[in-house]
């Protein structure tokens, strides 16, 4: 298995798609960062002061473009082996397709955690550097901040091999990657804004509040202060993510994975 | 001694039937041209040989065992399909390092099978750069890594200039000479009556016959080509 994860890794670093897509988490997560910082304490913005606690919550928890990223690096990982009839020389050296299934989820999970971790420093670099402007002390101590980061870590990882999962299932790269920027961008928001009972079940919802983002306050989610409920434990929303990847994964084992190589 | 044993194996897509109770065997150390017209079966029935398409019916073993039971398969079968698509991204050594891993062969390796193809020169080039015969040359490449003993190789004269096939045929004699045991389909008879010891001919997904070449050449006097012409358009006649 160890071998296999090797392979995998190994895949991925050679392709420019991975370097690509976290260029584009770390572009967007200064961005964001960025648009957080300069609406905060700004009068009519809602946002409080970056010098205070929430304030900079807001600025330092941009990070769900790196998990989210992580996810579309996951269906690429997974789709483009079909896309490009790659599928039979890897199923030629390893024919049982559901080892090749969680070496790849493992694989994609260590990209994803690097993409978790660069787009919290950028998020967390950001906010401190601009609250550090405003003079004062820092509103978060560095114990709140690296747990963040690792939260982000941890999110990018689960959100990275849930991708994996979702792309064995749908092999269809451009249906998956849409899948996943709808499901994030579109039904998330929708769902979590209509129903606030369930929104800290939502997978991503669930993995951006291991990183501390206020649920509803992640940059794509729907507007920051919809009353409902806390987000979920961190234990329980990592067990959550893990055991809908695994779901999934078991779900395309059964049904796509199977299918002929043609 | 048969090295790959086909037995009743049948495929249906649908309703349309592939391949249709198709049994034959390969002697180890021989070279055996796996030939028919287009959409015959040929791919199809090797993608089963591979593990890689289920079959509706019947078996094939490598060794006695599916390929799918083989313990370090590609060490024992070296494969080239039709599609055994490299990333177009990723440069031919990357491939191969990849492939190498997985496959377990020793890193070294690449570098000889890259000298082996003649690809050196091209080795940190994009596989999407290649053309049609570099892509086939880096598929036997693959196909080599593992130096296995035993060789599937499909169209593997596809896209490959004149002097391209006379490198694939110096190469396949040379690899047969040291008691390899080789099926390779092809559609270029001329090719393949100067390279292998017998013939499997597929046509509309049955097996329409299995020989040594010099038994089927020297029974009619006829060239391969006439043969096979004749055997495939009589079936075609019968339906």
């Amino acid at each position: 298995m160890t071998r296999l994860i090797r392979t995998e890794l190994l895949k991925l670093s050679t392709i420019r798609m991975t370097w690509g897509l976290l260029a584009v988490a770390a572009a967007l997560s200064a961005l964001f960062a960025s648009l957080e910082a300069s609406r905060a304490g700004n009068g009519n913005s809602g946002v409080p002061p970056i010098t205070t606690a929430t304030g900079l919550l807001t600025v330092t928890t941009v990070t769900g473009f790196g998990m989210l990223l992580a996810a579309v690096l996951g269906v690429i990982s997974a789709t483009g082996e079909f896309r490009h009839g790659s599928a039979t020389l890897t199923y030629l050296a390893t024919p049982s397709r559901v080892r090749v299934l969680w070496a790849k989820a493992a694989a994609v999970a260590c990209f994803g955690a690097g993409f978790g971790l660069v787009a919290a420093l950028v998020s967390a670099g950001i906010g401190v550097g601009v609250a550090a402007g405003h003079g004062g002390p820092l509103a978060l101590g560095t114990g709140t901040l690296i747990g963040h980061a690792a939260g982000a870590v941890l999110g990018g990882a689960l959100l990275g091999a849930l991708g994996v999962a979702v792309g064995s299932l749908i092999r269809s790269q451009l249906a998956a990657i849409i899948g996943v920027f709808v499901w994030a961008v579109v039904v998330e928001s929708l769902i979590g804004g209509l129903f606030t009972a369930v929104r800290p079940y939502l997978p991503y919802t669930a993995a951006t509040s291991l990183a501390g983002t206020q649920l509803g306050g992640a940059a794509f989610a729907a507007a920051h202060d919809v009353a409902g409920r806390g987000p979920l434990p961190f234990a329980a929303a990592a067990a959550l993510i893990a055991g809908i990847t695994a779901a999934v994964a078991l779900i395309a084992a059964r049904t796509s994975v199977r299918r002929d190589i043609t | 001694m048969a090295t790959i044993e086909i037995e009743g194996l049948t495929k249906r897509f649908g309703s349309v039937v592939a391949v249709d109770h198709v049994s034959f065997s390969v002697d180890q150390g021989t070279v055996t041209g796996f030939l028919g017209p287009n959409g015959a079966g040929k791919t199809t029935t090797l993608r089963m040989l591979l593990g890689l398409v289920s079959p509706s019916a019947g078996t094939a073993t490598i060794n006695g065992y599916p390929y799918r039971e083989l313990a370090g398969p590609r060490r024992v079968v070296g494969a080239m399909l039709e599609s055994s698509g490299a990333y177009p991204g990723r440069t031919a050594r990357n491939h191969l390092r990849i492939e190498a891993l997985a496959a377990g062969a020793p890193r070294p390796r690449v570098d000889e099978v890259l000298d082996l193809v003649d690809l050196t020169a091209a080795a940190d080039r994009r596989v999407g750069q290649f053309s049609l015969g570099m892509r086939q040359r880096l598929g036997l490449a693959t196909a080599l890594l593992c130096d296995p003993e035993i060789l599937i190789l499909d169209e593997p004269a596809n896209g490959l200039d004149p002097e391209g096939v006379h490198w694939l045929r110096r190469l396949l004699r040379g690899l047969a000479a040291d008691g390899r045991t080789i099926l390779v389909s092809s559609h270029i008879l001329a090719e393949v009556a100067q390279t292998v010891d017998a013939v499997v001919i597929l046509d509309h997904g049955r097996l329409v016959t299995q020989a040594p070449l010099a038994e089927l050449t020297a029974a009619g006097g006829a060239s391969l080509e006439e043969i096979f012409l004749n055997l495939t358009s009589d079936q075609g006649a019968l339906r």
